[in-house]
C-alpha cells in the first residue's frame, strides 16, 4: 500500500438520509486514527434510524479499531432496526472473512 | 505417487496436472496404496496441484464413494475454483492453502519464546511461531482473541494464518503503541495514569461473560496445580487448599490469565489487551493470583526478576499490586484489602510452587528455596483463609 501524503485525508464520510433510512458511505481507511471520527459520526446521525446502510465500496482498509465501531453500531442497530453493509470490495471482504465478521454483519 | 500413513489415515499428494492423459495411471497408483494401507480416512493434499480436469475429479468422486471422510487440503485459489464450480466443496471438506508470506528482509519487531514478530507492510505484522507444529496452538489463540473481540474487549483482532517457510504465522495489524510497562519504566511519574488504564481494562475484561465451555475453565486449571502439589505439602494443608479451590463458585466471567503491564498496549489513548492465549472463564480470585505473581510472587526471592520482566523496580511492582487491589475494589478498608490479598496469594503460591518444582528439581537449592518460601506462606495463610470468594 502506498504511503499517503501528509495532510491527505485518510477517511471521508458522506451520508444520505431519507426519513428513517440512512446510508453512510465511508472512503479511505478506518484505523485507530480515523475510527474515533467514524464512531462520532455514527453516534451523531443514528437517532431515529431504523434502516442503516454502510456503503464500503471505496473503503481500502479497516483495522480492529474500525471493526469495533462496526460491532458497536451493529449492537445499537439490533436494538432499533436493521443494518446492512454493502459494496464490500475484495480486500475488506477478506478482512471480514478472516476475522469472522462475515458471520456477524449482514453483507449484501 | 507420494503418500503418508498416519494410523488409519492416509494422505495422498496430487501434483502438477491431472487430466485424461495421466488419470488412469494415477488411479491405479492410488488403488495400490489403498490395498496396502486400507485407510478409513483419506486426505488429499493439493499443495503442488496446478490443475485437475474432469477425469481427475472422477477419481476423487469414486474415492468419495469408497472412503468417508475425505478431506481435500492445501488447495490453491485456481484449483479451489474448480472444486467450487463442480460442487465438490459441498460434498467434501475442501480447505484452501494458507497464503504464503516471506519475511526475508522484513524488520523484526520483537522476539519471544514462541516466535518472532516481523513487520510485513505498513499496517501489518506477522508472528512467526518457532514450532512448525504450532497450527493448533495458533488456531486456539486466534479463536480466543476473536471471541474476546466480539464481546467488546479492546484488542487487536488477528487476521489470517499464513505459511512462512516450513512454519506458520499469524497476521495482526501493527499497533502504534507502547506497553504500559514500557511507559512506566521510562517515566515513573506516569504511575497514576498507567494504573488507571490497567485497572479500567481489567474491569472491562471481567465484566464480560460467556457460556460455560466457550473458553477454558480457570478453576479446573488451578485444581490441576493443587493436585500437582499433593506430594509436596502436608496432607492437612493439601486438603484445605483443595477444598478452598473446589469451593470457589462456578463463574463464567472472562479472565485474562496473565494480566500485567506488558500485556496492555496504549494506542491513541486507548488501552488494548494483547497475548490472548491464556484467556479463561472463572472467578476473579484466579486472576488476582496471577497478577500477584507477576508483580511479587515470582520475584520475592529475586527482586531482579521483575526488573528483567517488566523493567520496573520491585518496590514499584509492590505498589502496583497494592494499588491495583484497592482501585479495582474501590476500597481502602484495610481488613478487606488484606483478605483479598490473602486469597490471591493462596492461588499465587500454588502456582509458584508448582512451577518451581516442574522447572527445577528438589535437589537444586534454588528450587528448594522457592518451595520452602511457598510452604512458609501456606503455613501463615491457610489457617486464616476460609474462603477464596470475595
Amino acid at each position: 500500500m502506498a504511503l499517503k501524503k501528509k495532510g491527505e485525508r485518510l477517511m471521508n464520510i458522506t451520508k444520505n438520509r431519507e426519513e428513517n433510512k440512512l446510508t453512510v458511505t465511508v472512503e479511505g481507511k478506518i484505523d485507530s486514527v480515523t475510527a474515533p471520527e467514524f464512531e462520532e459520526f455514527i453516534k451523531e446521525n443514528i437517532d431515529g434510524v431504523t434502516e442503516l446502510t454502510l456503503d464500503l465500496s471505496s473503503l481500502d482498509y479497516i483495522s480492529s479499531a474500525g471493526l469495533r465501531v462496526l460491532l458497536l453500531t451493529q449492537k445499537r442497530m439490533n436494538a432499533q432496526g436493521t443494518m446492512k453493509v454493502t459494496n464490500v470490495n475484495e480486500t475488506v471482504s477478506e478482512i471480514f472473512e478472516v476475522t469472522g465478521f462475515s458471520d456477524i454483519l449482514t453483507i449484501g | 505417487m507420494k503418500y503418508k500413513e498416519n494410523g488409519s489415515e492416509l494422505t495422498i499428494y496430487f501434483e502438477g496436472h491431472i487430466d485424461s492423459a495421466n488419470a488412469k495411471e494415477i488411479e491405479d497408483e492410488i488403488s495400490a496404496v489403498k490395498e496396502k494401507v486400507r485407510p478409513d480416512k483419506l486426505v488429499i493434499d493439493c499443495e503442488n496441484l496446478q490443475y485437475i480436469s474432469s477425469a481427475g475429479l472422477r477419481i476423487v468422486l469414486r474415492l468419495m464413494k469408497e472412503i468417508k471422510p475425505i478431506t481435500i487440503v492445501n488447495v490453491s485459489s485456481d484449483v479451489y475454483e474448480i472444486f467450487d464450480m463442480t460442487g465438490f466443496t459441498e460434498m467434501a471438506e475442501v480447505r484452501k492453502a494458507y497464503r504464503k508470506v516471506s519475511v526475508d528482509g522484513c524488520e523484526i519487531i520483537g522476539k519471544g519464546a514462541n516466535g518472532t514478530v516481523f513487520r510485513i507492510d505498513r499496517d501489518t505484522i506477522v508472528k512467526v511461531y518457532v514450532n512448525p507444529d504450532s497450527l493448533p496452538e495458533i488456531q486456539r489463540e486466534r479463536e480466543l482473541a476473536r471471541k474476546a473481540f466480539v464481546l467488546g474487549i479492546p484488542t487487536a483482532i488477528p487476521y489470517d494464518v499464513v505459511r512462512v517457510g516450513e512454519g506458520y504465522g499469524s497476521v495482526f495489524e501493527l499497533l502504534s503503541a507502547k506497553s504500559l510497562a514500557e511507559i512506566l519504566s521510562k517515566d515513573p511519574g506516569q504511575f497514576d495514569s498507567v494504573l488507571k488504564y490497567s485497572v479500567d481494562l481489567l474491569k472491562t475484561i471481567h465484566s464480560k461473560e460467556l457460556p460455560k465451555g466457550e473458553m477454558p475453565d480457570c478453576k479446573a486449571t488451578v485444581l490441576g496445580w493443587v493436585d500437582f502439589l499433593k506430594d509436596y505439602l502436608p496432607e492437612a494443608q493439601y486438603n484445605k487448599l483443595k477444598a478452598l479451590v473446589e469451593a470457589v463458585p462456578e463463574d463464567n466471567h472472562i479472565m485474562h490469565g496473565d494480566y500485567h503491564m506488558k500485556n496492555v498496549m496504549l494506542q491513541d489513548g486507548e488501552a488494548l489487551l494483547i497475548d490472548m492465549d491464556t484467556l479463561c472463564l472463572g472467578h476473579p480470585v484466579f486472576e488476582f493470583g496471577s497478577i500477584y505473581n507477576s508483580y511479587i510472587g515470582y520475584s520475592e526471592l529475586d527482586p531482579e526478576n521483575v526488573r528483567k520482566f517488566l523493567g520496573i523496580s520491585f518496590e514499584t511492582a509492590k505498589q502496583i499490586w497494592d494499588r491495583t487491589v484497592r482501585s479495582y475494589f474501590g476500597s481502602d478498608d484495610e481488613d478487606f484489602i488484606r483478605s483479598v490479598k490473602d486469597k490471591a496469594k493462596v492461588v499465587g503460591y500454588t502456582r509458584v510452587m508448582r512451577r518451581a518444582i516442574r522447572r527445577g528439581s528438589m535437589s537444586d537449592p534454588a528450587t528448594l528455596a522457592v518451595v520452602n518460601n511457598c510452604r512458609k506462606h501456606f503455613d501463615e495463610l491457610l489457617p486464616r483463609v476460609d474462603t477464596l470468594e470475595f
